[in-house]
């Protein structure tokens, strides 16, 4: 590991994206994604919607669940950002630029993605600002992932720039921090508000995604990091190694075990409630699915058992728990949005079954045309925006200095 | 202004669907595209297991949800129409919250894969922006109102025939389909509904027979736990739908 630097700029020698390696990824990242959005737009320019499996009894599917899943991992790295720039937790700052980036890369596949599945993208553009619906919750979302997306752009600009503390820094830090708050929980609230759908019903929503957004985007974020330098850590530099062997593994523990909390709760409350809108979500739906209860078990439990000892701070661990968290909170996404329109609203005709749901090929394709869209916009970052920057004084610290990026030492130094 | 209700009587319904064949003829729907439908369904168990059916148009709700959901306006109530709930398809954007927010389950989203074959869009294609095109057309078409055959990508539903309830005379207390002068003005599952279950009137004309009806027989609405306050009120036994059980628990029960 090289710590050494030109001028104020610190090292990126490390990086392993920067290299051949990082061409070829953006290469094969960028051939899915153009495979994806061509078979998906193909699909959509001939049958329409009929491409997708969704009905008029069950109209939300899996590109839905795809835009929320994305949409909160950005928001969660977010959150996981202010951190350092907004609240002072200084050992953040190896992950800020990255995590801003990243949230910004997220946020631009979501829209994408749910900008397919509308029937009409374009004209949504001029019709909600035409309007003006403020009772509706999706004007709302619009309007504060637009704030969010801005802030968003203007805060890594600001970075971009070397200004890590600034006045300005830190003031566009806050706007940020509020953008992403109301953003995400905007969107919890177009599920929690709907007292028809039982199953999302529920004022505390946006605590939720809140938390289960943070888990999935530091997921998202520590494989990515990893990534980023070969999945070696001693190629990341000293104040970045620090925090993927300190503070980093031990936020992971506690948000996967949060989440694993949110889900036994909301399970506990559904399967004890006599309403079959709930009831019958857990008890026929979710827990008879061996997908869902695999997710739970092996992507969320066996992760935050691996994440409680010793072993968390081992780099093959690290980047099996991140892999398998993002899966599972990939598969929570689908399930949840799925979940509160299985339950028909009204018992009706002969033999009344769960609405059954399978994703089609079209719908799948939307979702990896997400994933590869982030994917080259995080590797084309990685190359060209220098993601792995931080403060000049983090990357002066020798490594193992223990003083290094601690808030209070700091504070004292300042 | 009229505030246009509907009454179905439950004990005079024969569940027999002509309102559902008579509203897919008047509207051009869609297979599958029920703006008016009968759900069948069995309530409790031998001995007093009971068979029952419930006619469903759209409730034309006085404090719709899927109007608050809508992020662009496009559905709306127009108390200038009665209080009907339309669907503007020059401003829907297809995001299917509304069809979301709807307790009743009577919005649709007809860009969806057929529900019989041979889809008869690719029978009769669509031609000027229309979703199908098919020989027959209802020749009214307010694309403001959702009347009319809807382009794809956006949410269709019932309009309680407001191309023929327009031009009711004002002031009409009901539009009866045994009195000449109004019958053309009903709508269609009123107009053809055999038994007589379906009547269709002004709520806010204390002369009104709807308004006799649902004082005199009890009318209830539909899921009124909902806070949705349907216009469609239902009388006799029946508008209690037992809550969903799936077929293979039912006699877990």
């Amino acid at each position: 590991m090289s710590t050494s630097m030109k001028g104020m700029q610190p090292t990126t020698h490390g990086n392993a994206l920067q290299g051949p390696l990082g061409w070829g990824l953006l290469v094969i990242a960028g051939v899915v994604l153009l495979a994806s959005l061509g078979y998906a737009l193909s699909q959509l320019m001939t049958s329409g919607h009929t491409a997708f499996n969704t009905s008029s009894v069950l109209p939300w599917g899996l590109p839905i669940a795809t835009y929320v899943y994305f949409a909160l991992a950005s928001s969660g790295l977010g959150l996981v950002a202010s951190l350092p720039l907004v609240f002072g937790f200084k050992a953040y700052y190896p992950l800020a630029k990255r995590c801003i980036f990243l949230a910004f890369a997220l946020l631009i596949s979501g829209m994408g993605v749910l900008a397919l599945e509308l029937g009409h993208p374009f004209r949504m553009l001029w019709v909600i600002p035409a309007n003006l619906q403020v009772q509706s919750a999706m004007f709302w979302m619009g309007v504060f992932y637009s704030l969010d997306l801005l802030f968003l752009l203007w805060k890594f600009g600001k970075l971009q720039g070397g200004h890590w503390d600034s006045k300005t820094a830190r003031q566009v830090g806050i706007a940020s921090f509020i953008g992403v708050l109301l953003a995400s929980g905007n969107l919890a609230l177009i599920f929690g508000m709907m007292s028809m759908r039982p199953f999302w019903f529920d004022a505390l929503m946006p605590v939720y995604f809140y938390a289960t957004g943070i888990t999935s985007g530091v997921a998202v974020l520590i494989l990515l990091t990893y990534l980023a330098y070969g999945f070696r850590r001693e190629r990341m530099p000293a104040a970045l190694q620090r925090l993927m062997s300190g503070a980093l593994p031990r936020l992971f523990a506690a948000l996967v075990g949060a989440t694993l909390l949110f889900i036994v709760v909301r399970a506990i409350t559904g399967l004890y409630s006599n309403n079959p809108e709930v009831n019958l979500v857990w008890s026929e739906y979710l827990l008879e699915s061996g997908l869902y209860l695999t997710s739970l078990v092996v992507g969320l439990l066996l992760p935050f058992v691996l994440l409680l000892g010793g072993l968390r701070n081992r780099p093959g661990i690290q980047v099996l728990t991140a892999v398998l968290v993002s899966l599972a909170m990939f598969a929570e996404r689908l399930y949840f949005v799925v979940g509160g329109q299985v339950v028909p609203l009204f018992k009706g005709s002969w033999v009344p079954d769960l609405i059954a749901y399978t994703p089609s090929a079209t719908e799948w394709a939307l979702t990896l045309v997400g994933v590869s869209l982030c994917l080259v916009l995080f590797l084309l970052g990685e190359k060209f925006l220098n993601l792995g920057d931080m403060p000049p004084q983090m990357t002066q610290a020798p490594a193992g200095d223990p003083a290094a990026g601690d808030p209070a030492v700091e504070a004292s130094r300042a | 202004m009229a505030k246009w209700g509907m009454v179905i009587d439950l004990d005079k319904c024969t569940g027999c669907q002509a309102c559902t064949t008579a509203c897919s003829m008047e509207n051009n729907t869609l297979p599958g595209e029920t703006w008016q439908d009968v759900l069948y369904y069995t309530a409790g168990e031998n001995p007093s297991g009971q068979m029952k059916w419930l006619p469903r148009p759209c409730m034309q709700c006085e404090n719709p949800s899927c109007v608050h959901v809508c992020p662009t306006r496009a559905t709306y109530k127009d108390e200038e129409a009665g209080g009907i709930v339309f669907v503007d398809w020059n401003k829907c954007i297809g995001c299917k919250y509304c069809m979301i927010a709807c307790p009743y389950g009577v919005r649709f989203y007809a860009d969806e894969k057929p529900l019989i074959e041979p889809d008869i869009r690719d029978v009769f294609p669509g031609e000027n922006g229309q979703l199908w095109s098919p020989p027959y057309q209802n020749p009214e078409e307010d694309w403001r109102r959702g009347i009319g055959i809807q382009p794809p990508g956006v949410v269709s539903k019932c309009t309680f025939c407001y191309h023929k309830v327009r031009h009711a005379p004002e002031g009409v207390a009901d539009l009866d389909e045994d009195n000449p002068e109004v019958k053309e003005y009903v709508p269609a599952c009123v107009r053809t509904c055999a038994p007589k279950a379906r009547y269709f009137g002004d709520l806010d004309n204390p002369d009104s027979q709807v308004n006799r009806l649902i004082g005199d027989k009890h009318g209830v609405r539909l899921k009124d736990h909902t806070g949705n306050r349907p216009q469609v009120y239902y009388l006799g036994a029946g508008a209690g739908v037992p809550a969903f059980t799936p077929a293979d628990r039912e006699n877990d029960a």
